[in-house]
């Protein structure tokens, strides 16, 4: 029914930028978890996800989202996001996942505000 | 007497993985033909996800189909809408419930959301619910009043 969400990692000296691309399902979600959590078992602490190229998430895609951040954040470790739809935004918001996480509007504010 | 334009689309869906992305991009380009806005169609096509998600996950319904009906109008003077019914024939829910679920449990409690995106996105939404099955009745304004 839809594509397979694809998620491309960036390694920075100071954490990682990990791209994605297409639906933020529950698949989409674990996919993006098994991923990160890669990075925080090699001691990155600060990760960044660009989500320019996914257009449509939904709240089973979000939860997993939130217990990623909840645990780097155990780890000591911050998760942010860029590059969101205006109604990914939104439901973010909805959800609470703003309340735990920083949220650029794009890519180069990010880096600059977060020296990654 | 004002001229309108109406367009119908009915879709009878297998409860399966995704199939929430064909309700919505069914939407999406009806919507598109009335000459929504982007940002208006991302929002009604959010809520069509978590209404059919719902449907999928929480409806118990033994037929396992997805019932979608889009009615999409635009009158002569503009600002076009679109009627959205999602129907399933499962046990129902108590819609307080769902409703308060969130603000109850707190932000330890991550699933359960759909409902409260639902209601974010459309700007309307009426909901009916009996132990035969649920139907939800949306509603999405290009410029609500």
């Amino acid at each position: 029914m839809t594509d397979e969400l694809k998620v491309t990692v960036d390694r920075r000296p100071n954490g990682a930028i990990l791209y994605t691309k297409g639906y933020i399902n529950n698949v989409g979600g674990e996919e993006i978890a098994n991923r990160a959590y890669e990075l925080m078992d090699q001691d990155v602490r600060l990760l960044l996800l660009n989500l320019r190229e996914t257009k449509i998430v939904n709240s089973i895609g979000i939860s997993i989202l939130i217990e990623i951040i909840e645990k780097m954040s155990d780890k000591g470790g911050k998760i942010s996001f860029c590059s969101l739809t205006p109604v990914i935004n939104k439901t973010f918001q909805i959800m609470g996942l703003a309340n735990y996480a920083q949220i650029f509007n794009d890519e180069d504010s990010a880096l600059k505000e977060l020296a990654l | 007497m004002t001229a309108t334009a109406e367009r119908q689309m009915e879709l009878t869906l297998p409860m399966i993985p995704d199939i929430e992305i064909a309700a919505a991009r069914a939407a999406g380009n009806l919507a598109r033909e009335l000459g929504m806005s982007t940002e208006k169609i991302d929002e009604m096509t959010h809520a069509i996800i978590e209404a059919c998600i719902n449907a999928r996950e929480h409806s118990g319904s033994e037929d396992r189909r997805i019932y979608v009906r889009f009615v999409g109008t635009s009158p002569s003077e503009g600002n076009p809408r679109i009627d959205v019914w999602i129907t399933d024939h499962g046990r129902g829910f108590n819609v307080s419930e769902a409703r308060t679920r969130r603000k109850t449990l707190g932000p330890a409690h991550k699933r359960g959301w759909g409902l409260q995106i639902i209601e974010a996105h459309m700007d309307e939404v009426d909901i009916s619910t009996t132990a035969e099955g649920t139907t939800l009745h949306m509603v999405k304004f290009e410029n609500k009043s």
